[in-house]
């Protein structure tokens, strides 16, 4: 993001709520009044159904606010003070249930209400600008341009002129349920103690500020947690480069490869390879990790071959071992990790590199043979940053997927690789962890929701850096321009 | 929207519970105590007496039984949750119990959960989670704390305390409360072995079991990098990993006079190179079938693979003893069980507990035995010669005066774990066996926060 941009939107706030000053202080008796019954505005300008349904909307608002908003909004301070109890009558095996608080419940239900004030509150600002505007309209009702709408031409522009706001209406409604409302909840579960001691319905939780975020940095919470920490994150990052750059590379590798003029049957090769696509990683990624095993059918020939008794002459495999730890060792598994995921990976990133290749200028490239590039010059300098370029979005992409790649992880490691390391098992962690896997097992095998949050808004902080910082690297600066 | 609705639903049940109280309460006055009726400590005795009149057309109002159908005016739906292998089993049980109750409409719905992550699925949102469950006893803590467990504070068709066996009893007793109805005691682990490799003599014994494979080229499995089956070892060499009072964290005796002993003899059995620690589950049948193992520490789920494989050199028996600071100690174990549990949040308590108590009683426990080889909690059923013949739940029986329920919290599994794993492998780093125990000890004591 750059100064201009910083500034245009700090601008843009001041203006909102300039506006509104504005609208308020020159405003006429129905400004002042819609501000108190927002229908009034629109009403006095004869926009009687607006009217009726900006009256609705704070019916609406009002009834909400009273029913839903404030029992929950009134326990969200404590998040709660009735602990469940039942009691089973053993004469007539009937129970009675007291009215008890669910902190879990009055959490959600409280971060809905106060997103739809927050709503309500930019809905409000928005009615009096309008009228405001409609006032402005209604002063100036002989200049052309100065028309008001009526209901039915208001609904044609919504179809017509303004169809982009009506589209976007359904998704940014999507965004916001799917979105903003869980990962506001997961924001403030970090600020709480909900764990296994504190498990509602039938126990309570309650705020407890930033002392998770303590925990995190401090060897406090199990006797290791910020040493796993440290290196669970030094993984996730290594992790991420490297699967990112490997199946990068080794997808346009491949599509040269199959795009080469002497290449023959290149549907063929291409159709082989997304084949593998065909097939559901978890399968695949299964079935590789049986293959894997200590015992697996791999180490079976390798130790036929002799090739397990080499790479323990070399020192790549321990003395006491007669078979391969693939999947075992914290070295040997990390590697194989990468390397089936370059697997998994590049027919992926085949099908895309192949897509760019085929775009590329034929001109340019021809023309820099006939100034006597060679090969290697040619890619070096006209079709990698010509599919860097155009693959500059797509890798950032692949690079915050990659930081929270659960099913390659997981999939081969999980029940089956041991951590040799007692801090890293006491903080329930493991070497080829990643943030998003240790956080996977905390919250489902532990019950520790609290940590897992934690985890989960570093886990966001560093995506968005990473995102933020290599979208104005890539393709800021007006790069655009080269390949013109 | 939910809170108003349960707060009418608590509101009607009070009434109806007024209203069934007072009917009641005038035909009852019988001297001897009333069958069945409050007070959480006479349960055991208390309960056996209504067991007949249930069956009976003779209506006492002292029944709760009775009273709970006459007081069932709607539809009882409950939501009941067994593992993938027992639908077809349960689905008869619940046409039976039906049929048992004719004047009630029950609308039961089956789900398939394995009972060994049960508790992910009950915990997720116990609100929402079934209301009669099936689940191994090892979840049986965080189910509790959790508040996902009913408090069985009577019983009304048998005498769950008295009739099932006391160590699956126990298993279901937290604080000297009873939370869950035993359905099965057959979830530890002993040793299976092959009958033309190794003598019944020879399985006495470790040292004598590594020398005969030794000889014969054969191996033994066992999952030592495994939390629960490391256990056998420190436990048999009489040190402990107990639950403390907060129901949560741990202490452990594992770093103290003895510990190193036990780890030495665990990393002397890695280095014999015919013990070996196993990964995964699924490797212990692969391992006996390719021919490598000629003896595995497993349990009965693996029991009709091995059986398929091994064929007539099919034999099982409990775990033999370990060479440990120069003397023999008989290795421990887990005892394991399988229950039925009661969700507090269901909207139909009692009905839930009647099912989970028809579901385990006695005769559907050999029904469970005679259609799913389920190695019986009830005593009567565990007794029989049937149950008595098959090998992986006499073997089972055996070990079970070695075994103990499991009484540990969560903050044991992953520290155990790797000692296992660093033990077995011959300690690699070569970390003083002391300090290594300290460390493993630490991470299994840690308080949770």
């Amino acid at each position: 993001m750059n100064k201009k941009e910083k500034q245009g939107i700090f601008r843009g706030f001041v203006n909102y709520f300039k506006e509104l000053g504005t609208a308020i202080t020159k405003g006429d008796v129905y400004v002042k009044l819609s501000m108190i019954f927002m229908g009034a505005g629109y009403t006095g300008h004869k926009q009687l159904i607006k009217g009726l349904l900006a009256t609705l909307v704070e019916i609406a608002f009002i009834v909400m606010c009273v029913v839903y908003a404030a029992p929950n909004l009134a326990k969200f301070g404590t998040l709660g003070t009735v602990e469940f109890k039942q009691e089973l009558d053993p004469l007539t095996l009937q129970t009675t249930v007291n009215d008890y608080d669910n902190s879990f419940t009055i959490l959600l239900h409280s971060m809905i209400a106060l997103f739809l004030i927050f709503c309500f509150i930019l809905f409000w600002i928005a009615n009096i600008k309008t009228v405001y505007r409609l006032q402005l309209r209604h002063q100036n009702q002989d200049i052309p341009g100065n028309h008001i709408n009526t209901f039915g031409e208001d609904v044609k522009d919504m179809l017509g002129k303004k169809f982009h706001i009506t589209m976007l209406a359904l998704p940014t409604l999507g965004v916001i349920l799917m979105n903003i409302i869980p990962i506001l909840v997961l924001v403030a579960i970090a600020f709480t103690n909900y764990d296994q001691n504190h498990m509602p319905p039938n126990q309570l939780f309650t705020w407890v500020g930033f002392s998770n975020f303590g925990n995190l940095f401090a060897n406090s919470i199990t006797v290791s947690f910020s040493y796993a920490f440290r290196k669970i994150l030094g993984w996730t990052l290594l992790w991420a480069v490297l699967a990112t750059v490997t199946t990068f590379i080794g997808g346009i590798l491949l599509a040269m490869l199959i795009n080469k003029e002497t290449t023959k049957v290149k549907k063929l090769w291409r159709t082989l390879f997304v084949v593998s696509i065909a097939v559901p990683q978890f399968v695949t990624l299964l079935l590789v990790r049986y293959f894997f095993a200590d015992d697996g059918i791999v180490n079976a020939i390798c130790n036929n071959i002799g090739f397990t008794g080499f790479l323990k002459d070399i020192g790549l495999v321990g003395k006491s071992l007669n078979y391969i730890p693939f999947l075992s060792e914290e070295h040997w598994t990390k590697f194989m990790i990468i390397v089936i995921n370059i697997w998994v990976g590049v027919p992926y990133q085949m099908l895309i590199a192949t897509g760019v290749l085929m775009n590329i200028p034929v001109d340019q490239v021809e023309s820099a043979r006939l100034d006597g590039a060679t090969k290697f010059q040619v890619f070096t300098k006209i079709m990698m940053p010509y599919i860097l370029f155009i693959q500059g979005p797509a890798l950032i992409t692949d690079f915050v997927k990659n930081i929270n790649n659960f099913n390659v992880i997981y999939l081969l490691t999980n029940n089956s690789y041991v951590t040799p390391d007692q801090a890293m098992a006491n903080a329930h962690g493991k070497e080829v962890d990643l943030l998003v896997t240790w956080l996977f097992r905390l919250t489902n095998e532990y019950s520790n929701y609290k940590m897992a949050s934690v985890i989960g808004i570093i886990v966001f902080i560093i995506c968005a850096v990473f995102t933020i910082l290599s979208f104005t690297r890539m393709i800021g600066g007006g790069r655009e321009e080269d390949y013109q | 929207m939910r809170k108003a609705t349960k707060k009418l639903a608590v509101t009607m049940a009070a009434a109806l519970m007024v209203s069934t109280v007072s009917l009641t309460g005038c035909g009852g006055a019988d001297s001897n105590g009333g069958g069945s009726s409050a007070g959480g400590s006479s349960a055991g005795s208390a309960s056996s007496s209504s067991v007949a009149s249930s069956g009976s057309s003779e209506q006492k109002a002292e029944d709760p039984v009775q009273n709970l159908i006459k007081a069932t005016t709607e539809t009882v739906k409950l939501n009941v949750w067994v593992s993938e292998q027992d639908q077809e089993f349960a689905q008869g049980l619940i046409d039976s119990f039906k049929a048992k109750y004719p004047d009630v409409t029950f609308d039961i719905t089956l789900g398939a959960k394995s009972e060994a992550d049960a508790k992910d699925g009950v915990l997720a949102d116990v609100e929402a989670a079934p209301d009669v469950y099936s689940f191994a006893d090892d979840q049986i803590l965080e189910l509790v704390n959790g508040g996902a467990l009913q408090e069985i504070a009577n019983t009304y068709t048998y005498d769950v305390k008295g009739e099932n066996l006391p160590g699956s009893v126990e298993a279901a007793t937290i604080n000297g409360k009873l939370y869950a109805y035993p359905r099965t005691a057959d979830n530890g682990y002993f040793m299976y072995y092959d009958k033309s490799i190794f003598s019944e003599s020879d399985v006495e014994s470790l040292d004598q079991m590594i020398a005969v494979a030794k000889e014969k080229k054969k191996k033994i499995g066992m999952m030592v990098s495994n939390a629960w089956y490391l256990y056998s070892f420190f436990k048999g060499a009489g040190l402990n990993v107990d639950l403390n009072e907060d129901g949560v964290t741990n202490s452990c005796t594992w770093n103290q006079a003895g510990g190193t002993d036990v780890a030495q003899a665990i990393i002397d059995l890695g280095k014999s190179g015919v013990f070996v620690d196993v990964k995964e589950d699924a490797d212990i049948p692969a391992g006996v079938k390719d021919g490598t193992f000629a003896a595995v520490v497993s349990g009965v789920w693996n029991a009709d693979a091995l059986e398929k494989t091994m064929k007539e050199n099919y034999a099982a028996t409990k775990l033999p003893t370990f060479t440990c600071g120069g003397e023999q100690k008989q290795m421990s174990s887990f005892a394991g069980f399988k229950m039925m549990g009661v969700n507090p949040y269901s909207k139909f308590v009692g009905w839930a507990m009647i099912f989970s108590e028809f579901y385990t009683n006695a005769d559907n426990q050999i029904a469970a035995f005679e259609a799913k080889g389920i190695g019986p909690a009830n005593i009567e059923a565990a007794n029989s010669e049937e149950v008595k013949k098959t090998p992986a739940i006499a073997a089972l029986a055996k070990q079970a005066a070695y075994a103990v329920p499991q009484r540990v919290g969560a903050n044991y599994w992953d520290p155990a774990n790797t000692l296992g794993k660093t033990l077995i492998s011959g300690n690699p780093k070569g970390t003083d066996l002391q300090k290594l125990l300290d460390n493993a000890v630490e991470g299994m004591t840690a308080p949770v926060k």
